[in-house]
């Protein structure tokens, strides 16, 4: 692997999504990332479902769940079993030549294994360690439990995404955990560089809450400095209008839309054909249609709902209006745009075959973007861990293996 | 200023990203960069978006502006002028990073490219953020939030099944797609450092909806099932699955459900019902049920109360708070979260601290600056312009 980060030496103590998203960036980056679990596939049987094993490849079904290996592309896997002492030293021996620990368990369990930052202080003195606990390390909440929907449900997201006339909702799938993954990655790279400056290591607190209240932040300073209590808005805006999403033909077909300015609202009157709306004095400022959103919505949707939604988009984006198509995870399959950035990218999966990954947002000049390998196979790293890494004679590494310290293949739990 | 240096201590950022994408800008800062933010003589759109305190328009008292651009010094510069230009490409010799979100192809055409700024900072990491990336079929499409999260697949998948999709609150994907820059203007570091070339980052705030998508995208391709909207719930196909993760309304508000997946016989302790078991075979199979019994019990209990009592169980349930609920948690509160920041002209503003605690690196809240506000520090201290020649730089229009 190959990247701005080779070189650098991630552990990843991970579960559910957010600490391995964390680990994914990193190893995307070229960073030798890896993830090491519990001898159990209890990480990947709650989700196993994935399609049959491909022709000429073993029946193991924990290595083909697909979100899984979209979490841990470019990662090498080994299981070693923390409880055990030797488990234990075992592990101690990889921190010390590892620059960063990157850790998501619930908040006591890595005190009670004793491998807590002060624990790894001791084999590596300038050991980063990120944790990644749901609320934090300190307070009244430290030792609450929850996964990303729950933390949505506390910063106040779920209270201001939804429908205005129904309880509160919530942003589809990960956005908490996807979020706090992605900081966390910058904060260790933060923290290498700060390492390589200083000498010196250190402990970092990633609350995946107050990593998603920085999005908060206008709704929580108008509560702080005004009182007041914001609402959802279904898909209207607080100032701008129209702003919405329009039905099309079609089954659950829609566009996007918004109007920013007085220009953009002259160049919507032309697009769905009623010039005659941007001499209306009532209409003429952002207030003026705000005001009267209601009634500017049917006239638009009079038009959209006559037309396909993507012709929509295209017919409002030549008239000089931000539009796009509502798209399903099929047409974003399919999407020309998203095709010519590759954002989808291919990877081959020894048991998967051909898989694809969501990138990182950005494309470098230098070719440094993309995913830096498929997800790994349960065990793959574990030659790369005891003899490469470890530098451990073959007969030691068979020793491990046979005392079941490490394992290849997953135990039943 | 006797705090101790931040991270990213040393790296200087010239900041023109605009709006919501000012918060790569902000990361940087609070990481302790050094972060100019360039501004139009008219100041940042952000400027003048709601809500303000007391909720008077005014550039320096928008909530969004004094967030992003907290820890920032500010300056302004006419780019559309050629001593603007000038002027910004002096500044770029001193920078490390530049960071920028202005429409595809308009930098280029005031001479001021990647490329352009290239011959006055050979190792320059700069990162160009948008909606739709600088090329591409979509490239010189007019952008906006909800346009990017529509495209990118995130917004179809949030909101109800039987009614229309639902667009999730504010500026979420741009500010994804602000940090996604961020990390990779870190990267540009790291590559810049080991090797002494820059690079130049295209981010796209399509491409940042669609990597919060998860897997949806695998199971589209592996199983050819198009995953649609749930409402609140988190749903599965298989009917074995954990349930439930939803919410749900209580006596005074709201809460989130959630199972125990090592141990589902922990909702029917907490329910009081022990027939409520018998729905843990299938429980995603029985999620209606299940929303009724829990439904008929939290009816009678008030959101702190069910949270509480749910977590001593270790069930992982959590409150639906309200944003005037959070900035008045005891929880943040304790762990001084919120940061009480003195501002000239809005007066203490209680807003966000840390995205992360840095132990041995701390978190710089600072300020956002006024408009303007470090014109002549900056270009002193950048620079080493003393008053005369910044004089001389009004006089000829580079600051507007």
């Amino acid at each position: 692997m190959t990247g701005p980060l080779t070189d650098i030496r991630i552990l990843e103590l991970t579960t559910a999504v957010a600490g391995p998203v964390a680990g994914a960036v990193l190893a995307d980056m070229g960073a030798d990332v890896v993830k090491i679990e519990q001898p159990s596939a209890r990480g990947r049987a709650t989700s196993i479902g994935g399609p049959p094993p491909r022709e000429g490849a073993p029946d193991r079904p924990y290595n083909r769940v697909p979100f899984y290996n979209e979490l841990h592309r470019g990662k090498r896997h080994v299981a070693i079993d923390l409880a055990r002492t030797e488990g234990r030293e075992l592990y101690l021996e990889l921190v010390a030549d590892a620059d960063v620990v990157v850790e998501n368990f619930s908040p006591r369990v890595m005190g009670n294994l004793k491998i807590d930052y002060p624990d790894l202080k001791l084999v590596k003195p300038d050991i980063i360690l990120i944790s990644m606990p749901a609320f934090g390390k300190t307070g009244p909440y430290a030792d609450r439990g929850s996964y990303g929907p729950g933390i949505d449900a506390m910063s106040g997201l779920s209270h201001l995404t939804g429908y205005v006339d129904r309880p509160p909702g919530k942003p589809a799938n990960f956005y908490c955990d996807q979020n706090a993954g992605l900081t966390a990655a910058f904060a260790a790279m933060a923290a290498v560089r700060h390492r390589n400056r200083t000498g010196e290591g250190q402990y970092i607190e990633l609350s995946m809450l107050e990593g998603e209240l920085q999005v908060l932040a206008p709704a929580l300073i108008d509560a702080a400095m005004n009182g007041r209590e914001q609402m959802r808005l279904g898909n209207r805006h607080a100032w701008l209008a129209p702003h919405g999403i329009y039905r099309c033909t079609g089954d659950d077909a829609w566009v996007a839309l918004v109007v920013e300015n007085d220009e953009q609202w002259a160049h919507l009157c032309t697009a769905i054909e009623r010039p005659e709306l941007a001499n209306d004095a009532r209409l003429a400022t952002t207030e003026g249609r705000h005001e009267h959103q209601d009634e500017i919505d049917a006239l638009i949707e009079q038009w959209t709902s006559q037309r396909d939604h993507h012709e929509a988009q295209q017919l409002l984006q030549a008239a000089g209006v931000p539009a796009g198509a509502v798209l399903d995870v099929a047409e974003v399959h399919g999407d020309a745009h998203l095709q010519h950035r590759g954002s989808l990218e291919f990877r081959e999966h020894p048991e998967m075959g051909r898989f694809p990954h969501t990138r990182t947002a950005w494309r470098s000049r230098r070719g440094n973007h993309g995913v830096s390998g498929p997800g790994p196979t349960y065990g793959d790293g574990t030659d790369h861990v005891l003899r490469t890494l470890l530098g451990y004679s073959e007969a030691k590494a068979a020793e491990v293996e046979s005392a079941g310290i490490v394992n290849r293949n997953p135990l039943p739990g | 200023m006797a705090e101790a240096p931040g991270a990213l201590d040393g790296i200087r950022v010239l900041d023109l990203a605009s709006g919501s994408f000012g918060y790569a800008g902000r990361l940087l800062s609070g990481f302790g960069a050094e972060v100019v933010k360039v501004e139009p003589p008219d100041g940042d759109p952000v400027r003048s978006w709601p809500p303000f305190l007391d909720d008077e328009p005014h550039p320096e008292r928008g909530a969004r502006h004094l967030h992003l651009g907290a820890g920032k010094r500010g300056i302004t510069i006419d780019l559309e002028s050629e001593p603007g230009r000038r002027l910004l490409r002096r500044l770029v010799r001193e920078a490390d990073v530049l960071v920028e979100s202005f429409d595809p192809g308009y930098l280029a055409g005031l001479g001021l490219s990647y490329d352009d700024l290239l011959e006055e900072r050979p190792d320059l990491v700069m990162a160009s953020v948008t909606h739709f990336g600088q090329d591409g079929p979509y490239a010189q499409y007019r952008g906006a939030e909800i346009v990017s999260v529509a495209l990118g697949g995130y917004l179809k998948l949030t909101g109800d099944p039987d009614r229309e999709p639902v667009k999730p609150y504010d500026d979420l994907t741009v500010g994804q797609a602000a940090l996604h820059a961020a990390v990779a203007i870190l990267s540009g570091i790291f590559h810049r450092d080991a090797t002494g070339e820059g690079d130049l980052f295209d981010v796209s705030a399509v491409d940042a909806a669609l990597f919060l998508l998860g897997g949806p995208a695998q199971t589209y391709y592996f199983d050819d099932e198009v995953t649609m909207r749930t409402g609140t719930r988190l749903l599965h196909p298989n009917p074995r699955f954990p349930y439930p993760s939803t919410l749900r309304p209580c006596k005074d508000g709201y809460i989130h459900a959630h199972q125990n997946y090592r141990h589902p016989d922990l909702l029917a302790v907490l329910l009081e019902d022990p027939s409520v078991d018998d729905l843990m075979d299938m429980p995603m199979g029985n999620a209606d049920e299940i929303d009724r019994r829990m439904d008929a019990w939290l009816a009678n209990h008030d959101k702190f109360e069910v949270v509480r009592r749910a977590q001593e169980l270790r069930l992982p349930f959590t409150e639906v708070l309200t944003p005037v609920e959070t900035v008045k948690d005891p929880h943040l509160e304790d762990r001084g979260f919120f940061l009480e920041v003195e501002h000239p002209e809005a007066g203490t503003v209680r807003q966000p601290g840390p995205a992360a605690f840095m132990t041995g690196s701390p978190w710089r809240s600072g300020r956002a600056p006024l408009l303007g506000e470090h014109n002549g520090e900056v270009l002193a201290d950048w620079l080493g312009l003393e008053g005369p020649e910044i004089a001389a730089l009004r006089a000829e229009g580079a600051l507007g």
